[in-house]
């Protein structure tokens, strides 16, 4: 019984992770049309930022949501701008465009894993935070993932907050929906995706950040966090947030019950119910 | 109101619209009939700024609106309801209706304006929690018709209100238009569906080929040999 419970209380600690780095590809694939192989790039840079400025300059790590998530936000408001603005503009239709800017993001993310190699070199890197147990009855958990899946269950609900009860929110929505229906309302299209694109940074900025405080980091583990999004928006239906939560947290589960078996097969057995997904159920468990 | 000069627009290297002026007046309900293919939503779609002209021009109010975007012509004050509705099958109605008031100067009315859609659509208010997509046709046709009202438009333009929909529902959609005009909004309608649209309107354009070929007032059109051979089957 105490193995079940652990198995699941585990499963609901990574979920939270898996769920917070699926919201943003989410949110850029359902709205932009961009599915962005960079997203785990965000990931770590964000998560590198974090060890750098808590390693030497001594700042709570917790703090870094404050710093690292505003800075993928910036950095993801540019590069839609300049970048995939303009292969949009230069792209003859919306299918064409699906295609190139996923060679674009190829592209996004050797550029941001080079400059991270450059910058960090390629060991295996991490700090300790609030390493210390917690008692839920007979039941150990480490505190710091506990404050993991905390901090994302609250990003992700003030993030869906945000889509379904404000101005911007909503038209993120309605432009996700029908853009040419939600142009004629009077939402300027182009700011919108740019907004998009940065809010899926953004959310990949807060994913780094909450990934350091427990997981040990390497320059080359952006692929790694691409895939589990790929495959929890996959699970819980493109576009839909809350159905980003449940699929993260369905995914973990799974993964925990897997590493209870066999720690080695994770990835493999994702990648197995991500190919049995997409031939059973493409459009995800809660997909229209 | 609103004019249009000289207007030629085309689709990559074909031209659909050739030389169409027009215009609509205030308080007036104008409508631009023609078959299938004539290009009546392309002009639609140039007015509201979804397809740029290749040459002419769009004048509302005095306001040189040729070649502005989508969000430039809904501030001038002309809501554009495009074919079948077009509403957000995933929002609600009331957020259907919200994304109708999304301009910055609507928003901060949204709440009187709400009470004024929901006093003309009281179906609408009951409805108000339930997602676009589960609503009936009738419903779907008032949520698109008060979509477009919490814009607080000075002009509606209708795309084909009646396409797809039973007689019944095509009577209420075209009472919908005089009910329009009666709270000061001015109508510029296009449908295939010409006889109807001749005993609504008070003056008529009839488009063939991308070219206004008639006009004038509807019962002058109605007694045309030329609609009445082609349009009304008489």
């Amino acid at each position: 019984m105490i193995s079940f419970i652990n198995i699941l209380l585990n499963g609901l600690l990574l979920g939270g992770i898996y769920a917070i780095t699926a919201v943003g590809l989410s949110l850029q694939y359902g709205v932009a049309r961009i599915l962005n192989i960079a997203h785990g790039e965000f990931i770590m840079f964000s998560a590198f930022i974090t060890w750098m400025l808590h390693t030497t300059l001594g700042i709570n790590p917790l703090l870094c949501l404050a710093v690292a998530g505003p800075l993928m936000f910036v950095l993801g408001y540019l590069i839609q701008k300049f970048l995939y603005k303009t292969l949009k503009d230069k792209t003859p239709s919306p299918a064409a465009f699906e295609g190139s800017s996923m060679l674009l993001a190829f592209g996004l993310l050797f550029v941001i894993q080079n400059i991270a190699v450059f910058i960090w070199g390629n060991n295996i890197e991490g700090y300790t935070f609030m390493a210390y147990s917690v008692y839920l009855g007979d039941i150990r958990l480490s505190a710091n993932r506990l404050v993991i899946l905390v901090l994302a269950v609250l990003i992700c609900a003030l993030f869906y907050l945000f889509l379904t009860r404000t101005r911007p929110g909503k038209a993120i929505r309605a432009a996700s929906q029908d853009p040419e229906a939600a142009g004629l309302m009077g939402v300027e299209i182009n700011r919108m995706l740019a907004l998009c694109f940065a809010l899926g940074a953004l959310m990949a900025g807060f994913a780094g950040v909450l990934i350091s405080l427990a997981y040990q980091l390497q320059t080359t583990m952006g692929m790694q966090y691409t895939i589990i999004a790929i495959i929890v928006v996959v699970l819980g239906g493109l576009g839909s947030i809350p159905g980003s939560l449940i699929g993260g947290f369905l995914l973990g589960i799974f993964g925990s019950i897997v590493s209870g078996i066999e720690p080695g097969l994770t990835m493999a057995a994702y990648y197995l119910l991500f190919m049995v997904l997409l031939l059973v159920k493409p459009s995800g468990i809660f997909g229209r | 109101m609103l004019e249009v000069k000289n207007l030629n627009v085309f689709y990559g290297n074909v031209q659909i619209l050739w030389d169409v002026s027009l215009e609509v007046g205030e308080g007036e309900i104008v409508a631009l009939v023609g078959a299938n293919g004539a290009g009546k939503t392309t002009l639609l779609n140039a007015i509201a700024g979804l397809v740029p002209p290749a040459s002419g021009s769009v004048t509302f109010l005095g306001r040189d609106l040729t070649g502005a975007p989508p969000n430039a012509v809904v501030e001038a004050g002309i809501s554009y309801l495009p074919e079948g509705g077009r509403l957000f099958p995933d929002m609600s109605v009331l957020e259907n209706l919200e994304m109708g008031a999304y301009l910055r100067s609507s928003w901060k009315q949204k709440k009187e304006r709400l009470e004024k859609v929901y006093d003309l659509f009281p179906r609408l208010k009951e409805r108000r929690k339930q997602l676009a997509k589960t609503l009936s046709g009738g419903e779907r046709q008032m949520l698109a018709m008060g979509r477009c009202l919490m814009a607080n438009p000075k002009l509606g333009m209708f795309d084909e209100l009646s396409y797809g929909l039973s007689p019944k529902l095509v009577k209420e959609a075209f009472d919908m238009l005089q009910m329009l005009r009666e709270n000061g909004i001015t109508v510029f309608l296009i449908e295939q569906n010409v006889k109807q649209s001749l005993e609504i309107a008070d003056r008529a354009y009839v488009l063939e080929n991308g070219r206004i070929v008639l006009s004038g007032s509807s019962s002058e059109l109605m007694d045309s040999d030329h609609v009445r051979k082609a349009y009304l089957g008489l």
